[in-house]
């Protein structure tokens, strides 16, 4: 294991080099933000100044090797945008970020399991059609739609939530509620499917000729092997939250990374990019080895 | 119902009841649509930041009202001593928010300070620019402003002055800034909100409005939602499609005039007549209570009818496709260029509905027989081709710009956007070039005919721009309030003159 995880940190370092190299060249190559941050009729001698405060005068090359040289020393360089460390920036919306993700992947998945598993076994009942139909409504159905209409039916009909912002547990009601569709949805599938194909096995067989009740058998037997391909794509639909619910961080208030990160590309904001990506990319190589781990976990034949 | 149910119910009614009470008697919650990327007094006239900081923190020396025209603010009086040198007599007994008194030796540092290269300050470079500006301390409550080449209207240029402390740094920007103002700037959470309170120190009377929070949203529907729900009073920016409740919504000239930049030196722009058949091919009027709000006016001109020497006797183009052919194929026949492909460049979420409107012209371009292609395009890139220096291999352009100007006279527009100098001019016109520097040092009367002749010269005689829209904007205002957005909405709001019904 502690080899696998070594090779790893080493495989996951290398991925995180040759994303910063790409970041940073393809962020250059949007154009100088010099006029974005300084009044149109500022002085030449101002627009040098800017560049020089902000390391964009030396060629494309000194620029990198010098943020390098910044990045081992764990300094990621300041805002343009903030005045203020970029990290300092990054990290305080990464953990609004962080916070939404694990509440509704935490939701999504206990639903999910529990509805995709419960369908699986009466596949074909009613239970299972209308939970077939809701989520693949809810796989589909587009964030900022459902953002909007929660608002204007809960918040300013019912009056029950907050249309935005953070502060009181009700405040993530929505939020948690619109994000949670989706991956509902699509990982309820999974299980359903996964669980059909589990449930049809020898081993469950075999377990009901030994006269195992119901639950057992699901929960117990069948889950356990059905949840291998789950996990696959809990993760994928995890990393994407990672990245940033950009929409709904941006209807709800949430000031979280992936409103900034988009901010910061449309202001030229280069070194909160970067950190940014940085950091959310550092993540998701952190949450794909934890899945590896679970991997080996649920099944003993896997070994690393 | 089972009692689990019940009690969230209850903590829900009890949660909302708790929102409502986030707007206390004396406390008003404002919802912008973006996060304040600095809190700079002498970048006030960026909107957002404004909206925050000027009149309500940082105020200016004197204060320009449409309505009523010049007035004091931290000056009580000013004179002009000849020789393009103005004495102001500052108000005595004003204190800034950390206790030190304001005199005019903290004025002098504040001009100093927005003209300052270190920092670049958005009011030295937008309304001094090209003006060398020197003081001159006379005593503590009495200071000479010079300005080189004179200015005539020096004492409106003071309006967009915030007047900071003398020891505020010239070489970097404030996060927590100082003023005079009826509010001190309490607390910045980033990403979240802002907080003022009344400034019981005030010069001047004490406030209503005893606190205000300014939260950020960038959604537009989600800012009207605020207002409806109750969450927040003032939304000063909403789009027109979430307008719809006319007992909240307030519609109101925004200062903003849409126009196309014409690029003069490019053929087949570069004559009159294909200038025209631009102006003649928009049908204006069925863009109005359409895609742009009811209320929006037809423009002939770069400023909007508030500001002095605003043409009046000047008429829109009409909607008249077929002179416009006409005058492609006169121009063909003499030579002109006209098959070449003209770029019409947009500014992507510049306003509500920016995409369908330059589509909307791009077809009515088409339809008269112009080869144009539509480029929408973010901010940053916008920028760079539409501020001096252009792009060299750029061929002939048409860029879609807003230009706001709520401060009464065209002078804070017309070198910027059509002295051969000026950073957005797509002009190399002498005739210009001299029309604005004589109605610049006029005065009175003279000075309005002089803007008035200026209008009519680039309306008629250049057909500088495609002059298109003087565009209204929409604040959504909670009805416990007593307040009437205007003009000056766009730029600023001033806590101070809230009521509560």
């Amino acid at each position: 294991m502690l080899k696998f995880l070594g090779t790893r940190a080493i495989t996951s370092g290398i991925s995180l080099v040759g994303l910063i190299l790409l970041v940073f060249f393809l962020s250059r190559l949007t154009g100088d933000p010099t006029g974005l941050y300084l009044p149109l009729d500022a002085s030449e001698e101002s627009r040098n100044q800017f560049r020089e405060i902000h390391g964009l005068n030396d060629p494309l090359l000194i620029q990198f090797f010098n943020y390098l040289g910044d990045l081992i020393r764990l300094d990621f360089g300041d805002s343009i945008r903030r005045s203020e460390p970029a990290i300092d920036v990054v990290l305080r919306g990464f953990g609004w970020t962080l916070q939404l993700a694990a509440v509704t992947m935490s939701l999504v998945v206990f639903f999910a399991i529990i509805v995709g598993s419960l369908a699986a076994f009466h596949v074909g009942g009613v239970f299972d059609r209308i939970a077939t139909f809701f989520s693949l409504i809810g796989a589909s159905a587009p964030d900022f739609w459902v953002a909007i209409v929660a608002i204007v039916i809960f918040s300013v009909n019912l009056g029950w939530f907050p249309t935005s912002g953070t502060g009181t547990v009700w405040h993530w009601v929505l939020p948690v509620s619109v994000l949670f569709i989706r991956p509902f949805g699509l990982i309820l599938q999974i299980v359903r499917g996964s669980m059909i194909t589990a449930l049809s096995s020898a081993y469950v067989k075999t377990a009901r000729a030994k006269g195992i009740k119901n639950r057992p058998i699901i929960f117990v037997h069948a889950l356990r092997n059905a949840l291998l391909p789950v996990i696959t794509v809990i993760g994928d639909q995890a990393a994407a939250l990672l990245n940033g619910a950009v929409v709904v961080e941006t209807i709800f208030g949430f000031p979280g990374v992936g409103k900034l990160m988009i901010d910061s590309i449309l202001q030229r904001d280069f070194t909160v990019v970067l950190a940014a990506i940085m950091v959310t990319a550092t993540a998701i190589f952190i949450m794909n080895i934890l899945i590896d781990i679970f991997y080996s976990i649920l099944d003993p034949r896997i070994r690393y | 119902m089972t009692s689990k149910l019940h009690l969230f119910m209850a903590s829900a009614l009890a949660s909302t009841v708790a929102f409502g009470a986030q707007a206390q008697e004396n406390s008003v919650t404002v919802v912008l649509s973006e996060e304040l990327e600095i809190v700079e007094p002498c970048s006030a006239t960026k909107s957002n930041v404004g909206r925050v900081l000027f009149q309500n923190i940082s105020e200016t020396v004197t204060e320009m009202d449409p309505e009523t025209g010049l007035q004091p603010r931290l000056a009580e009086s000013w004179e002009d001593m000849g020789n393009g040198t103005w004495r102001f007599t500052l108000r005595p007994d004003v204190n800034f928010s950390d206790g030190t008194e304001m005199r005019a030796d903290d004025v002098a540092h504040s001009l100093v300070r927005m003209k300052s290269p270190d920092i670049a300050c958005e009011i030295g470079a937008k309304f001094f620019g090209g003006i060398e500006i020197t003081s001159n301390v006379i005593d503590e409550y009495t200071i000479d402003v010079t300005a080189d080449p004179a200015q005539p209207i020096l004492p409106m240029l003071m309006s967009t002055v915030t007047v900071t402390p003398s020891d505020t740094p010239l070489d970097s920007f404030v996060d927590h800034p100082i003023g005079t103002g009826p509010y001190t700037f309490d607390e910045y959470v980033r990403g979240q909100s802002i907080t003022l309170n009344a400034n019981p120190n005030y010069w001047g009377d004490q406030p209503t409005v005893q606190s205000a929070t300014y939260v950020f949203r960038g959604d537009s529907a989600v800012r009207a939602a605020m207002v409806a729900a109750g969450e927040a009073d003032i939304a000063p920016n909403i789009a027109l499609q979430d307008a719809t409740d006319e007992t909240l919504d307030f519609s109101y000239p925004n200062s903003e005039t849409l126009f196309l930049r014409i690029e003069h030196a490019q053929a087949p722009l570069n004559d009159r007549r294909v200038r025209e058949a631009l102006s003649l091919a928009v049908d204006r009027e069925a863009f109005v209570g359409t895609i742009l709000a009811n209320g929006t006016l037809l423009a002939t001109g770069m400023t909007p009818p508030s500001t002095i020497g605003y043409n009046r006797d000047l008429a829109p183009y009409p909607f008249d496709p077929d002179r416009a052919r006409e005058l492609l194929a006169a121009a063909a026949a003499d030579g002109v260029p006209i098959d070449t492909e003209i770029t019409l460049i947009g500014r992507t979420n510049n306003f509500a509905n920016v995409l369908e409107t330059m589509e909307a012209l791009l077809a009515m371009y088409q339809d008269v027989g112009f080869n144009m292609k539509l480029e929408m395009v973010e901010v940053a890139e916008w920028l760079e081709r539409y501020a001096k220096p252009f792009p060299e291999d750029r061929g002939p352009q048409l860029i879609q710009a807003q230009h706001d100007n709520a401060n009464g006279d065209p002078v804070f527009s017309m070198y910027f956007k059509y002295h051969s100098e000026g950073q957005q001019s797509g002009l190399l016109d002498p005739t210009v070039d001299a029309m604005i520097a004589d109605a610049t040092a006029a005065t009175g009367d003279e000075r309005a005919a002089k803007w008035s002749e200026l209008f009519t010269y680039l309306h008629e005689e250049s057909i500088a721009d495609v002059m298109l829209f003087h565009m209204v904007g929409f604040s959504r205002v909670n009805e416990r309030l007593d307040f009437t957005p205007s003009i000056r909405t766009n730029s600023e709001l001033q806590l101070s003159q809230i009521q509560f019904n």
